[in-house]
């Protein structure tokens, strides 16, 4: 069975991006095991000139670096990804490489109708610069709006159809997962692509 | 002009804080720049609010109090650095000091883009409602390959740049004048004049008929008025009033006095009307102001109370040109104000400038350049107070 590492992508103690990883986890058990990782303990990435990480850092690096997928959850803030997740990514790609052709899927809930979609479409982006590249799943999204709503006491997902429909991509990324994972051959030149990629050598 | 500059990094080394230093001073002609840093602001984080501590409020006033914004961003994983996304979340949260605010972004990058991918992300993050601010259209500065850009003076070493950045600065203090402009908010209309004067002050003299044409006479004996040889009192010494009436009769000026509640109590008379600048006859004392204009002008002597009473102006000046060249009539409205700056009433002068204007040049020497344009300089034109509009007497 397939491991994955559900992101939190906020540092914020309530959130709907969690709560939908969380049903996530439970939802597809039989499926994969998902592991919920916060980033709330993360200091804000300051570029220090000696490159020394914080161990919590490394710890979830080890975690992305050993799972078969990582499922991303984003809320959106002023049209962009949350700084708390952004931090996260700037830690995740200083002289570390732990996403390089690590499958992802991104899904986003939000408090409004457009479900997090504009901050989807900034991680994607994000994702796929240089020293983060990884694999998104590409033509999907899942976007949860209204996300206040869309829960009952037992944390399940109250629509029917888009539940249905996280299924769907949900086994959609298992297959993607198994794709990216056949694709190893490239596997090792790309992570030293990426090592050996610098900014500062440009 | 005034603006902000924000370094969009928290690094301790960052040239993009040497770009806005650069900028600061290579172009402190057009602007003056207040440069601000981030790094002490925390995470944004939703569930801990710490809008306003101190690091936040100093921002968000220097944003508030700037004329424009310039940002200066990194980039980071092909978007702006969290530390700037960080403060940007805090300025959209709880408080809004980007709102209708001018933003100009630049950047600087290692990599030959400069920075255009966070550029662009960080126009759209601007132009989210929470932050709402107004980025200046075209105009991008990229400094790309910058670890070549600056000399060991920390100066720009390309001309063309230079000459560039200059350019797009500019353009920038314009922007910003325009949008200010648009921003400003509208003004409210201030509160009407009552020109009939109804509402009695406490020196209205009560119970006479403001129109008539003995209200002196009348209103004198209502309150025993001192007259003759009797002395009074004054700030500072001590006149009798036939003294008084001798001062003011021999100001070189036709002074008026109209009190707050817009009634006309006092001219120095000297001359009968149609010796005067601006005609006035004896009957007129104690009329509201109504009474004194002709009907098309009311417009604009409302105006003109309007802008003393709200201080807006604490004097109006009009030039009225139908005496003829030999003359330069002003009809001057000047505020009077108490001790504590309440509005009192105005005191109209009615004075021709050209003997003072003849001899200031008779005894400095200088000559006068130009043609005499009629019309100009009366800064009330454009709201109709013109020729003829002055207290006159009516019919
Ligand atoms: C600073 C700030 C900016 C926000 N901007 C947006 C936005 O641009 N679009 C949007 O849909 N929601 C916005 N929101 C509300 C989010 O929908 C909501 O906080 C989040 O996406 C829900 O995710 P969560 O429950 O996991 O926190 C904003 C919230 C904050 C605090
Ligand atoms: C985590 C990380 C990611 C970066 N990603 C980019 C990038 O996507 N594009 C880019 O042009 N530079 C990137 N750089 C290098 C930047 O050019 C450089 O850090 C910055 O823009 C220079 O500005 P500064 O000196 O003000 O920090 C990255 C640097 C770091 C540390």
């Amino acid at each position: 069975m397939n491991h994955f590492i559900g992101l939190v992508g906020t540092n914020s103690d309530k959130s709907t991006n969690r709560q939908l990883l969380q049903f996530m986890k439970q939802h597809f058990s039989e499926k994969a095991t998902i592991e919920i990782v916060e980033i709330k303990d993360l200091p804000l990435f300051n570029k220090p000139e000696d490159k020394t990480l914080p161990p919590l850092v490394k710890e979830v690096a080890d975690k992305i670096e050993q799972a078969d997928g990582v499922i991303i959850s984003t809320p959106e803030y002023d049209h962009a990804v949350p700084a708390s997740l952004m931090s996260a990514l700037n830690w995740l790609s200083y002289g570390i490489y732990p996403f390089v052709d690590k499958p992802v899927m991104i899904t986003g809930a939000s408090y409004g109708t457009l479900g997090s979609s504009r901050a989807q479409a900034h991680l994607r982006h994000m994702l796929d610069s240089p020293e983060l590249k990884a694999r998104i799943m590409p033509s999907s999204e899942f976007l949860l709006n209204h996300s206040l709503q869309s829960f009952d006491e037992e944390n399940n997902l109250k629509d029917l159809e888009k539940t249905e429909e996280l299924s769907n991509l949900f086994d959609d990324f298992l297959v993607f997962v198994n794709i990216v994972n056949q694709l190893v051959h490239a596997h090792g030149s790309n992570k030293k692509a990426a090592a050996n990629f610098s900014w500062e050598n440009q | 002009m005034k603006f902000v500059g924000i370094v969009g990094s928290n690094a301790e080394k960052s040239y993009n804080r040497k770009l806005l230093h650069f900028i600061k001073t290579k172009y402190q002609d057009l602007f003056e720049l207040e440069i601000v840093e981030i790094k002490d602001i925390p995470m944004f984080n939703q569930s801990n609010d710490q809008t306003h501590s101190e690091p936040i409020q100093k921002i968000n006033k220097a944003i508030l109090d700037a004329d424009g914004v310039i940002i200066a961003t990194p980039e980071h994983n092909h978007t702006i650095p969290s530390g700037l996304k960080s403060v940007l979340e805090w300025l959209s949260f709880n408080i809004h000091p980007f709102d209708g605010k001018p933003v100009m972004i630049v950047g600087a990058s290692y990599f030959n883009q400069g920075s255009s991918r966070a550029q662009l992300h960080l126009r759209q993050i601007l132009d989210a409602p929470g932050v709402n601010a107004i980025v200046m259209p075209g105009n991008e500065f990229l400094l790309g390959k910058v670890k070549e850009a600056f000399d060991s003076n920390d100066q720009l070493k390309d001309a063309n740049t230079v000459k560039f950045l200059g350019s797009v600065l500019e353009k920038f203090t314009k922007f910003v004048s325009l949008v200010n402009r648009l921003e400003a908010p509208k003004e409210e209309p201030l509160p009407k004049e009552d020109l009939h004067a109804t509402n009695a002050i406490d020196t209205t003299i009560a119970d006479v008929d403001m129109a008539a044409e003995d209200w002196v006479e009348q209103a004198a004996k209502k309150v025993n008025a001192v007259e003759g040889n009797t002395y009074v009192k004054l700030n500072r010494g001590i006149l009798t009033v036939d003294q008084i009436n001798t001062f003011l009769a021999s100001m070189p000026m036709e002074l008026t006095f109209a009190d707050e509640n817009n009634q006309f109590l006092y001219y120095n008379y000297t001359k009968e009307a149609a010796d005067m600048l601006a005609d006035r006859v004896p009957g007129q004392v104690g009329n509201p102001l109504v009474l004194c204009h002709p009907e098309r002008s009311l417009g604009s002597v409302e105006w003109v109370i309007q802008q003393l009473r709200s201080g807006k102006q604490d004097a109006v000046r009009v030039n009225v040109p139908t005496h003829g060249p030999d003359k330069f009539v002003v009809h001057n409205y000047q505020a009077m104000r108490d001790e504590e700056g309440n509005y009192k009433g105005i005191n109209e002068y009615i004075l021709d400038f050209k003997p003072i204007v003849d001899w200031y040049l008779k005894q400095t020497g200088l000559k006068l350049e130009g043609e005499i344009d009629a019309g100009s300089g009366a800064s009330a034109k454009d709201h109709g107070v013109d020729a003829g509009s002055g207290a006159t007497a009516k019919g």
